[in-house]
């Protein structure tokens, strides 16, 4: 007979649950990073030369932007795969094994952002040299950062997975989620540039917030403070709670039928 | 022990599970015999937490599914009907993870993953991903996470569906050997031939309600009057029908062309006495065959339904 885990064993086993399926998903992964690649060496350098009228490097400005953006991406799966699971029935042989619903919630919704982490660390480090910054603890707190954000929006993932029960309605609600999240930020175009319509509400975005936080990490005459920080913790102490709350009254609830 | 007690389950209006008051005991096989949607897996994953009761209370080893779930929960594996693991994973990796976070220790659980993948003959795929394997394999896999966990209750849904003969066998000797080492274990099945190998006792489940409990023995004998005796003779002798139904125990005797057909009760325990009863009477028999109730008989009669 066997021992029943620890708290701590049990969000691991699930976090590296998370990362096995990641790394056995090359194609997904070389995806992502050739895209990664081509939208930094290719997009932004290009882009780059028209807007050097502007009088600021897009370069430098792009090349944070797309990392946030790369792991915005990568904590979305994390509602694609909780969907996936429940249509698989896989989701009643995960809250089958022997430990407890909530924990099974905060395992999912950090495995979502673990993952994205470990994922874009590689980005990040090479980002952060292209923009000639060396300094490790300020590359760590921009990894920091980005885990925080991805946190938040695994969060907003699994909210979306769990109120959505159409395969197709929850495919097309996810890509725009994730577009609209990207897009209405200051992610990879400054703000003063986008419609003014939009202006107001990218302001409040957390890729934003997470994005200008990194660039005052990396870039000289950028600058974040207190209001940053404090939208990208509010969404992720909305989404994470939300997203834990409602897999949780749903997985109580017995929805996962 | 594991105690149902009044137990319903509904999802949005139909009833899965109805009014289920059963006991499984300590250490014995207990086939959970029931149609598809009978209500076997829904009550079993009310026994495993995963849904919450509508109604009624499941107690496992003193301990409340419903208050108590992690406690429940870890007492518990089950091998699902249809295989549920990532099926990106090769067989190793899912055995592997399955065995750490159910709490088996590094040596023992790279020595039980070793030996359960080479007794279902898995040693060469077990760094495949699974999805290229097939039904069978995939099977194979989903009980091996029992066979490396090796709960106190292990749970087994349709355990040989989709095995081949040598594989079914295989499967048997282990659920065997588990019960032997002291796990309680529930066996839902619609293969009568396997409830009746394997179960010590039989759940008979119809349409969510559990229709009969008991030994599968007594309950193939509690269907009194369906023994069958079919007594071939050289000459049919037409006196013979009505010279046997003066045996009390005797519900019908009739000739069907050569063949003396005989509906009665303990047939085995008759069956010298009706070839004595013939041959007084100047029959002589050339073969004789003994019917008695199987399983589906009694599923049968207490369902109204075949399974199949």
């Amino acid at each position: 007979m066997s021992e029943k885990p620890s708290t701590l064993f049990v969000i691991w086993a699930l976090i590296e649950r998370d990362l096995r399926t990641l790394v056995k998903s090359p194609f997904i992964l070389i995806n992502r990073t050739i895209f990664f690649l081509i939208q930094l060496f290719v997009f932004a350098f290009l882009v780059s030369k028209l807007a050097s009228s502007l009088g600021f490097n897009y370069f430098e400005f792009y090349s944070v932007g797309a990392v946030v953006s790369t792991i915005t991406s990568i904590a979305f799966i994390i509602g694609e795969d909780l969907f996936e699971e429940e249509e698989l029935g896989l989701l009643d042989y995960l809250l089958s094994l022997p430990f407890g619903h909530s924990l099974f919630v905060i395992g999912r919704a950090l495995g979502g952002a673990v993952r994205g982490l470990i994922y874009v660390t590689p980005m990040m480090v090479l980002v952060a040299y292209v923009d000639g910054y060396f300094s490790p603890v300020g590359i760590a707190g921009s990894l920091l950062v980005v885990f925080v954000l991805a946190t938040g929006i695994s969060g907003l993932s699994i909210t979306l997975a769990m109120m959505i029960r159409n395969a197709n309605r929850f495919d097309i609600v996810i890509a725009l989620a994730e577009l609209a999240t990207v897009r209405v930020s200051a992610a990879i175009y400054p703000l003063a540039y986008m419609p003014k319509v939009l202006q107001p509400v990218a302001a409040y975005s957390p890729v934003t917030s997470a994005s200008d936080i990194v660039r005052a990490i990396f870039l000289p005459g950028y600058s974040a403070g207190i209001y940053e920080t404090v939208v990208l913790v509010l969404f992720v102490a909305i989404f994470f709670g939300l997203g834990s709350a409602f897999l949780f009254r749903k997985i109580e609830g017995g929805r996962f039928e | 022990m594991i105690e149902f007690k009044d137990v319903s389950k509904s999802f949005k209006g139909f009833v899965a599970v109805k009014d289920v008051t059963c006991e499984i005991r300590d250490g014995e096989i207990f086939g959970l015999l029931g149609p598809n949607g009978a209500g076997k897996t829904t009550l079993i994953m009310t026994m495993a937490t995963v849904y919450r009761p509508s109604k009624g209370e499941v107690v496992v080893n003193g301990h409340s599914a419903s208050a108590e779930p992690d406690s429940v929960k870890s007492l518990i594996g089950i091998s699902f009907q249809d295989p549920k693991y990532d099926r990106i994973l090769s067989a190793r990796e899912i055995l592997e993870w399955h065995g750490k976070v159910t709490g088996v220790e590094k040596p023992l659980r790279d020595k039980r993953i070793d030996e359960v993948l080479e007794k279902f003959g898995l040693t060469a795929e077990a760094k495949k991903r699974t999805w290229t394997l097939s039904g069978g394999t995939k099977k194979k896999i989903e009980n091996a996470k029992v066979f490396v966990q090796r709960p106190k209750i292990a749970v087994f849904d349709e355990p040989t569906a989709y095995l081949d003969v040598p594989s079914r066998l295989m499967v048997w000797d282990m659920i065997d050997e588990l019960r032997d080492e002291g796990s309680t274990v529930v066996l839902a099945t619609n293969m009568m031939d396997e409830a009746d190998r394997m179960s010590d006792r039989v759940g008979i489940m119809n349409r969510g309600e559990m229709v009969q409990v008991g030994d599968p023995t007594k309950l193939k004998g509690s269907l009194r009057g369906r023994d069958v005796i079919e007594m071939k003779l050289d000459v049919p002798i037409s006196e013979l029908a009505g010279e046997v139904s003066k045996v009390e125990e005797v519900r019908e005797a009739r000739f069907e062309g050569d063949t003396l057909k005989i509906v009665l009760s303990n047939g085995r325990g008759l069956l010298p006495h009706m070839i004595n009863v013939v041959t007084a009477k100047g029959g002589k028999v050339q073969s004789v065959n003994l019917k008695e109730p199987s399983l589906e008989d009694v599923f049968l009669y207490y369902t109204g339904m075949k399974l199949s």
